[in-house]
Formats: C-alpha cells, sequence, structure tokens
C-alpha cells in the first residue's frame, strides 16, 4: 500500500509525523490534499494539529522527573509534553499485521457503504469492502496518542459501546485502566443536561471513545452529537456504513468482530494505562 | 481541564500554525471550573487562567497540592459530610438510649436486642393511638433516615464508579456481574462437556420458598429508583441465570436477590399421619365445594385403588371430574401409590369432584414433604374455593346480567 508524505512542513496537509521516509506519490496526496479541503469545512481539519507539532526537533531536551510538586512546574511538564509528535510511543503498540490479524480491514457489503467513508476504503472483494489498513494505523496512531495524552493530564475517559455482544468487555476494560463506561440506553441529558440529570454539577467526560458508533439499530449514537455540542473530543472506530463526520479522531475499521473490537480495546487501555503512567512519573500525581 | 484545552486547541490552531510549534495552550494542574458546568459561557481568546476568583476556592488536596475547586462540588462535598456526621450523631445517640433503657428495664445492655427495645418502649410510653406509625418509635438510625448514597465523585470530580456515567451505576453493576457469571457458568459447563457431565441431580440449587424481589425491594438494595421496564428485564436476565444447570454455582450471587415467601400458618397445622391396626399409615380430610361435602380417607402403602361412595372412579360420567380427583395424586407423585375411599354427599357432579379433590389434598398433605406442600400451595390444591351460588336479582335477568338496555 502507498505512504504517502507532506511536501514541506507548513502545508496543513495530513502530516504523517509516523510513517517512514518514502517517496512521495503526487496524486495521492494531490488528492488527499482536495479531500482534505473538503473535510476542514466538517471541522476534521484540526485532527492533525497534535501531530503536525511540526518539525520533530531532534535533540529535545527531555522531561525531567518532577523535584517540587507546584503548580507552575507542572503546567511546564505538560506543555513540554506536546513537543513531542509521539511521546507515548505508542507506535509501538501494534503494527499492521496486528490489525490484519484481527480483521480490522473487513467492512461491510458495497451496499451500505456511507459516502464519508469511502475515502478510506482500499477497495472491495466480492462486494465485502476492504479497508485500508495504512490509514487506519496512522488514524489509530493519533487517536492513541491523544487518549494518552488526556490520561497523562488527568482526564476522564468515557468508553461507549452498544452492542450487547461486547458490552461486558468494554465495561472490563474501563475498569482496569481506571475509567468509565456506558454501554447501556443513552439518557438524552447525560452530557447537555448532567446537572438535572446526575441530581448535582458533576464533572462530563474530557474524552469519549466509540467502540460502536452505531446505536443497537441503524441510527448513530446520541453521544457523538452530543458530545460535539458540549466541545468533548472523540475517538470512535467508524466501520463502512458509519458517519465519521462529528468524530475528532476517526479510526476506519472493523467494528463487528470480537478479536477486533477486543484489539481495540487493550490498545486504547494500553495508551491510556501509559499516559497515567508517564503522569505518576512526571508529575508526581496518583 | 483538557477538554477546553481541545476546544483552545480547536480555535487557535490557525494561530498555532502561522506562529510557532508550540502551542498556545496553558493547562494549569486541577483546573476544572470551565469543564464541569455545561451552562457557563465559553471563555474568550483570553487564556484558561482567568476564571473568576470567587467560582474557586483553594484547599490543601492529597500531597499538599493546592487544588482549585469550584463552589459547587466544594457544596456537594459538605452535604455529604454533613449527612455523614448526622449519622454518626444518631448511631451513638441510639446507642446509649439502648444502654439506658436496658438499665431501666433492669436487663443486660449487652443482650438487649431490638425487640426487646419495642416491648420496653411500648411499656414505658404506652399509647392509645390507633396508628401504630404514629406511636412512640425508638429504631436504629440507618432504618429511621432513607439510606442515601455516599459522595459518587472525589475532590477533582473524577467518580468513584465505573458506570457512574449510566445514571444506575448500582443497578447495572448487577447486570454486569450476571452476565459475567452466566459466562463463567458455560465456560464451566464446557468442561464438565468434555467428562460428559452435563448436570448433577444431587447439585440443583433449591429456591423453594423463596421468590424474587419486588421492584421496592431492589430498589432498597441498590438505592437507585428504576423503571418497570429495568425490574422486569433484571428478573428475565436473573432467570436465565437460574435456569442455568450449573446455577447452583454462584448460589450467593443469586440468593442475594431472592426473598423468603412466607409459608402460610397451614403447614403448621398439619396432623401427623395415624395407622391402621395393620399398620397401613392413613390421613382422613374432609372438603366442601358449593353444597358437596366429602370425607377421604387415604390409604398409604396402597395400588393406586379409588373409591367413591362405593363405586369405582367411573362414579364420575364425565372426564374433567375424574381428572379433578385424581390431580391431586398425580401433582405430588401420589397416584399408583396411595388408595381413597371417599364419601360425598350434596350438590352435583362438579361440586363433588371438586370437594373431593381439596379433601384428597389436604390429607394428602400429610404424606407429602414441605416443599412438595408449597408446591401444591402454589398450584391451589390447598385453597378451598369459596364461590357459592349467587342468588338472581329482582329486575335483573340473572345474578349480573342485566336485561337489553333499550336507549330509548
Amino acid at each position: 500500500m502507498r505512504l504517502p508524505q507532506p511536501v514541506n512542513n507548513t502545508v496543513p496537509g495530513p502530516a504523517m509525523p509516523f510513517s517512514p521516509t518514502t517517496t512521495l506519490n503526487m496524486a495521492t496526496l494531490g488528492k488527499k490534499l482536495f479531500i482534505l479541503s473538503v473535510r476542514m469545512g466538517r471541522g476534521l481539519w484540526h485532527r492533525g494539529i497534535v501531530s503536525s507539532s511540526n518539525p520533530v526537533q531532534s535533540a529535545v531536551e527531555p522531561l525531567e522527573k518532577l523535584q517540587e510538586s507546584s503548580s507552575d512546574a507542572i503546567t511546564e511538564q505538560m506543555a513540554k509534553s506536546l513537543k513531542y509528535p509521539d511521546f507515548f510511543k505508542v507506535a509501538e503498540l501494534f503494527t499492521v499485521e496486528d490489525l490484519f490479524n484481527a480483521r480490522v480491514h473487513l467492512g461491510h457489503r458495497e451496499g451500505s457503504l456511507n459516502d464519508h467513508m469511502s475515502q478510506f476504503i482500499f477497495g472491495s472483494r466480492l462486494s465485502h469492502l476492504i479497508f485500508d489498513l495504512d490509514q487506519t494505523a496512522t488514524l489509530l496512531r493519533e487517536a492513541l496518542n491523544f487518549t494518552a495524552h488526556i490520561a497523562f493530564r488527568g482526564g476522564i475517559i468515557l468508553f461507549v459501546g452498544r452492542i450487547p455482544q461486547h458490552q461486558v468487555m468494554i465495561e472490563n476494560t474501563a475498569k482496569e485502566c481506571g475509567e468509565y463506561a456506558h454501554t447501556r440506553y443513552w439518557q438524552g441529558g447525560v452530557l447537555t443536561n448532567s446537572t438535572i440529570q446526575f441530581g448535582s454539577v458533576i464533572r462530563l467526560p474530557d474524552l469519549i471513545i466509540f467502540l460502536h458508533t452505531m446505536n443497537n439499530v441503524i441510527y448513530e449514537h446520541t453521544a457523538i452529537r452530543d458530545a460535539a455540542k458540549m466541545l468533548i473530543p472523540t475517538v470512535g472506530i467508524v466501520d463502512t456504513n458509519c458517519n465519521p463526520n462529528l468524530i475528532t479522531y476517526p479510526v476506519p475499521g472493523n467494528d463487528d468482530s470480537a478479536a477486533s473490537i477486543s484489539l481495540f480495546c487493550n490498545l486504547f487501555k494500553a495508551a491510556i494505562l501509559r499516559g497515567k503512567e508517564k503522569r505518576k512519573e512526571l508529575l508526581g500525581v496518583h | 481541564m483538557a477538554s477546553v484545552c481541545i476546544g483552545n486547541l480547536v480555535r487557535n490552531s490557525a494561530k498555532v500554525f502561522r506562529n510557532s510549534y508550540i502551542t498556545q495552550v496553558r493547562t494549569p494542574y486541577g483546573l476544572q471550573i470551565r469543564c464541569w458546568n455545561s451552562t457557563t459561557p465559553e471563555p474568550s481568546s483570553k487564556p484558561l487562567t482567568s476564571v473568576p476568583a470567587s467560582d474557586t476556592i483553594k484547599h490543601e488536596g492529597s500531597g499538599n497540592q493546592l487544588i482549585k475547586v469550584s463552589k459547587a462540588m466544594k457544596a456537594y462535598q459538605e452535604k455529604a459530610q454533613a449527612l455523614d456526621a448526622l449519622m454518626f450523631e444518631k448511631t451513638t445517640e441510639y446507642e446509649i438510649g439502648r444502654r439506658h433503657l436496658a438499665n431501666m428495664m433492669g436487663e443486660d445492655p449487652e443482650t438487649f436486642t431490638d425487640e426487646d427495645i419495642d416491648t420496653a418502649i411500648e411499656y414505658l410510653f404506652p399509647s392509645g393511638l390507633f396508628e401504630p406509625r404514629a406511636r412512640p418509635l425508638m429504631k436504629h438510625p440507618t432504618e429511621v433516615f432513607a439510606r442515601k448514597k455516599v459522595a459518587e465523585f472525589d475532590e477533582t470530580g473524577r467518580p468513584f464508579h465505573v458506570l457512574f456515567y449510566t445514571g444506575l451505576p448500582n443497578y447495572y453493576q448487577v447486570l454486569h456481574d450476571l452476565s459475567e457469571k452466566v459466562r463463567e457458568l458455560d465456560s464451566f459447563s464446557d468442561r464438565m462437556m468434555q467428562y460428559n457431565i452435563h448436570k448433577d441431580p444431587e447439585r440443583t440449587l433449591n429456591v423453594g420458598g423463596t421468590e424474587w424481589v419486588k421492584k421496592e425491594q431492589l430498589e432498597d438494595i441498590l438505592l437507585e429508583k428504576l423503571k418497570d421496564k429495568q425490574y422486569e428485564f433484571f428478573v428475565r436476565s436473573m432467570n436465565r441465570l437460574l435456569d442455568h444447570p450449573f446455577s447452583y454455582r454462584v448460589e450467593e450471587f443469586i440468593m442475594k436477590f431472592r426473598k423468603h415467601v412466607q409459608i402460610s400458618v397451614i403447614h403448621k397445622e398439619i396432623p401427623k399421619l395415624m395407622f391402621t391396626a395393620e399398620g397401613t399409615p392413613y390421613m382422613a380430610a374432609v372438603g366442601r365445594r358449593k353444597t358437596s361435602t366429602a370425607s377421604v380417607t387415604v390409604y398409604g402403602r396402597g395400588s393406586g385403588k379409588i373409591s367413591i361412595n362405593g363405586e369405582d372412579l367411573l362414579y364420575f360420567k364425565y372426564i374433567q371430574d375424574r381428572e379433578q380427583v385424581l390431580f391431586p395424586l398425580q401433582f405430588s407423585g401420589l397416584l399408583g401409590k396411595v388408595d381413597v375411599v371417599a364419601d360425598v354427599d350434596g350438590g352435583g357432579f362438579s361440586g363433588q369432584s371438586g370437594a373431593i379433590r381439596y379433601a384428597i389434598s389436604m390429607a394428602v398433605r400429610s404424606f407429602v414433604d414441605e416443599q412438595m406442600m408449597e408446591k401444591m400451595r402454589l398450584a391451589g390444591l390447598l385453597t378451598r374455593d369459596p364461590r357459592r351460588h349467587e342468588r338472581k336479582k329482582p329486575g335483573w335477568k340473572g345474578a349480573r346480567a342485566k336485561y337489553t338496555w333499550k336507549k330509548r
């Protein structure tokens, strides 16, 4: 599969800090820029920010362990962590082969393809769609990186998924990394009317990870729209029949196999745990 | 905290691109106000630290860091602490009062039970009030004050329970545990299949005399308000667990949600079996239905002979009546094992067969164990059918039926 790379660092393109250096396919880049310009209007362009904290500095001083826990020093540490394109080395967590073995590349049939997902499709085989795992890998790395940063900063992460077969797995994943899960019927006011819903002022999640973006039936999960309303960033596994528009960090891939969901759960869990580990180590908190 | 950073990232990213590679975001640790309250307006292009000082209270957190906490959060914490303090105070008062009461009554304070307290209060404060709930009462504070949930999140706002955001963490935790147990039992039964063990009849979970907790009781256990559908789903799911052949392995979990049914008074008065001269056990009983009276003797160690007024079971012309006579024996499994001798008088065939059935059921109680007796009670065999013929009323066609109503 082709591995595109930005021409120069100032182009607000799909900066790929994780890809190895290969020659660029102009046609692909052109196509990608066009797609991006279309997507800009949708608000997906900010996706590239974390990864395009641009020129990867060859010699960035490593963060020192916090000597005294004062508020300013912590702030400084946090700001420094953003200098690195892959501070938590989430790229080590998986390979494209792992994705393939977990059957992440398998999509639904051609008829159910959502138009917005066609950019992520490699092709189809006997009318079954196949995801482009290179794109998936890149986007997944960005998503994991973002998740790890949120965990690093003590953010609340909510796992959401509505398919009964995977409910228990998702809830267990959340428990194991010390975060939260909501795999049940979504009451309307959870995010948008939380004070009334929960009876008191509560802290809303800082990140919502969707293992399934669709509801039990054919509708999109309400939380996608609500999170966008509440300016809560979202990470979502989007299948061929899903709409990735409102999701901050979409990860195109199979969301129906237990193997692929299990892989994604483990990856997010690992990223969160890495973020928390660094938090303990560098910021001296929890 | 993080969500506002992202909000700013979204807004200022253009600036980021143009100016430098370091993001303009400052993320002071512990700043949480804007993220929590959905109704506060979005901050303008000012940096994040511009939160009105009046909204925040600095207090020492763990690790000697100053944590800024919103007023709302502080109020919540204070409420939770006040509740704890109140419960502690009331409990100590109650304990002291209990000891005083014991001394007053001349009893040992150590072994003064709740029932003793009730009798003591009734003696010391006699009340002529009709309503029992209006009379003087001394109960443990946990019974008097409704149990509420303790603080659900810590000072940083992070909830304690994994499923907090579902709104019903305890309820859904039970369902989660249930799913896990079903999986456990399935994998266990898979392993047993290798040894060709399908179900151990010896080790079956006995839930005789118990039933699932009612909705109100479940709400009390979980401290959460439930909808009817949620309760029904809970019961269906628990039944699925109960029906599993290896459910005895999760007896403790199941029994948490089963309540003992109040066994009716009848079983205390079951007469003991009597014995004839030859030594055969027997029991006699009288049964009534409509205007029929049947007096029946059931002899143990029999072969299933039935005699009604000297005749065979064919005394009854209709199959339904014969079935009525046989049903208690078939249900309790004594069909070919006992002999029945019945004398019946009064009424018609339906009333007579019903009377014999009731009489046989009452007699069979002595032959059968408690669990079977409970099953018989649930089957309606031990209920005297109180229905009698209802008289016709004047101006009505029958007992209830009216003549055709004409509008005009």
